[in-house]
């Protein structure tokens, strides 16, 4: 079993699922507080819609998952803000029209493109050392900017207006909020692919969720729970020659149902 | 109590297609402490949302602390303190009692400066002043609805304000609850010198507390003392009903006192 990380592409492997799993499970967690957690597959969806575009152009694929990325994310915030509609409505629209997007995009291309459906499964194992470089210096970007704003995150996603009320810059967060899970979405793209990123934004949280009624304590959990699925995720798919996204969505499925059985809350024992 | 630190002047506001707000002149002294009535859509949390800044005027104008409300900066609003309406808090929301008051000190803070031992500290002198310093580390979900009312109160606290700005801090809990929700204000008031806004819809709870009370429907109809303000022919204009002061000075409709 050792014998797996003496492999390169094993090493990147591993490398990426454990970014994706500490940067995913790091926003998730004001996601599912802040109410948002949708917004996830919908953007995710959205950044799909461009590496389709850009595989049909000739252009970079992350780029344009970054740009359709952001402007569903934007779009989706300006509709939460103004209240014209109830945002499971909103994002249900973006969502479909911007796989729809995707499909077209894929129908317009000549013959079959394996590396595009890379991008919707998740092939963690093709991680190429560029791809890998990126997805650091984007990994590292987010973290940093999670924990630079961390104090003003926090309470945008406990109460946006009373935050504001007390002299946060809600608003500018609350942007800097979609803007990350845009970014974190495409750094995920080829480790769990444009269908499952979205559980990675969201069951490491959830499940952290079930286990502490603290909010540090909440992140802490959820990256750590968010590491171990992808990385074991990826180390399954190695052993029983598995699909790497569904393997770590699955782990991370099954250590959400074991915090449920074991949940604090649901046992009515409430350690902070 | 001379110093005007509230200043509407023949200000309006709303939202498109809507005057929620029309035509209101009022200034608030420091160190008062003003109860804000009137039936429901009248406006009440408007002036809130007005004095917090987060509506411009249509027309007319307020300043708040010498500054146009417009142009109200982080650390104008970090002297206000906040206690919006009582919204449902899931029981398991994970934040634990100091989590909640420490982000009172996030806008006095400012971006990039994480919160020290001076923050925490100010937050549990937040806490003993509302008698909750020993459920620092429960998780607020598990608190009774005056409790959490409390620690939301001890939020606002934290952020050393000048004005204490409550939304209808005593909906949704207990009589007794709410008896001890006010005298915990009305404390705050006196020991503290904070000037006090507090939106309401018991009359009969607060007159007796405050120095003025502010009569809305839209427009301002009266700000003055109970005494002046409660007069049946101004509660009918404003209510739309026969209001009776009865023998206990308790204040009903007419139609129910007759059954």
């Amino acid at each position: 079993m050792i014998e797996m990380l003496s492999y390169d592409f094993m090493q990147r492997s591993f490398l990426a699922a454990a970014l994706v799993g500490a940067v995913c499970s790091a926003i998730g967690v004001f996601m599912v507080l802040r109410g948002l957690a949708f917004v996830g597959a919908g953007t995710a969806h959205a950044a799909f819609a461009g590496v389709t575009l850009a595989y049909l152009v000739g252009l970079p694929p992350l780029l344009l998952a970054v740009v359709f990325g952001i402007a569903t994310v934007w779009i989706t915030g300006v509709m939460e803000e103004k209240g014209r509609m109830k945002l499971d409505v909103s994002i249900g629209i973006l969502y479909t029209a911007t796989m729809a997007l995707a499909i077209l995009f894929i129908g317009l291309m000549q013959g079959y493109n394996a590396e595009v459906y890379g991008y919707m499964f998740g092939s963690v194992l093709s991680v190429t050392p560029d791809e890998l470089r990126i997805m650091l210096t984007l990994s590292l970007l987010v973290l940093a900017v999670i924990v630079l704003f961390a104090k003003e995150l926090y309470f945008v996603a406990f109460d946006q207006e009373m935050a504001e009320a007390s002299g946060v810059r809600a608003r500018p967060i609350f942007y800097l909020l979609l803007t990350l899970v845009a970014f974190t979405v495409v750094i995920s793209l080829k480790t769990v692919g444009a269908i499952l990123v979205f559980a990675m934004l969201l069951i490491p949280a959830s499940t952290a969720y079930q286990l502490t009624h603290s909010l540090s304590h909440m992140t802490i959990y959820s990256v750590l729970i968010g590491i171990t699925s992808a990385v074991g995720g990826v180390a399954l798919s190695y052993v029983w020659d598995l699909p790497s996204g569904p393997a770590i969505v699955l782990l991370a499925t099954f250590i959400f149902f074991v915090s449920l059985l074991l949940s604090p809350k649901r046992l009515r024992r409430v350690p902070v | 109590m001379t110093t005007p630190i509230i200043r509407f002047s023949h200000a309006t506001f709303g939202f498109p297609g809507v005057i929620a707000l029309q035509d209101i002149s009022l200034e608030i002294s420091e160190g008062e402490f003003v109860g804000v009535i009137g039936p429901n859509g009248s406006g009440k949390t408007t002036l809130c949302r007005a004095i917090l800044g987060l509506m411009r005027p249509l027309e007319g104008s307020l300043q708040i602390f010498d500054c146009a409300c417009e142009k109200l900066r982080c650390h104008h609003r970090a002297r206000i303190g906040y206690l919006p309406q009582k919204g449902v808090l899931e029981r398991n929301f994970p934040i634990t009692v100091l989590e909640a008051v420490m982000m009172g000190r996030y806008g006095a803070l400012g971006l990039f400066r994480r919160p020290g031992q001076q923050d925490r500290e100010i937050a549990v002198e937040a806490l003993e002043n509302v008698g909750m310093q020993d459920h620092r580390n429960t998780a607020l979900g598990h608190l009774s609805g005056g409790q959490q009312q409390r620690v939301l109160i001890a939020r606002a606290l934290a952020q050393k304000p000048q004005v204490l700005l409550l939304d209808e801090p005593t909906t949704g809990v207990d009589i007794t609850t709410q008896h001890s929700v006010l005298d915990l204000v009305q404390h705050l008031h006196r020991d503290l010198g904070l000037t006090v806004l507090l939106v309401t819809h018991d009359i009969n709870l607060i007159r007796s507390r405050v120095n003025r009370l502010v009569l809305l429907k839209t427009r301002l109809f009266a700000a003055a003392t109970p005494e002046e303000v409660l007069r049946p022919d101004l509660l009918r204009q404003v209510y739309g009903k026969d209001l009776v002061i009865t023998q206990q000075d308790l204040i009903i409709v007419e139609d129910y006192h007759h059954r």
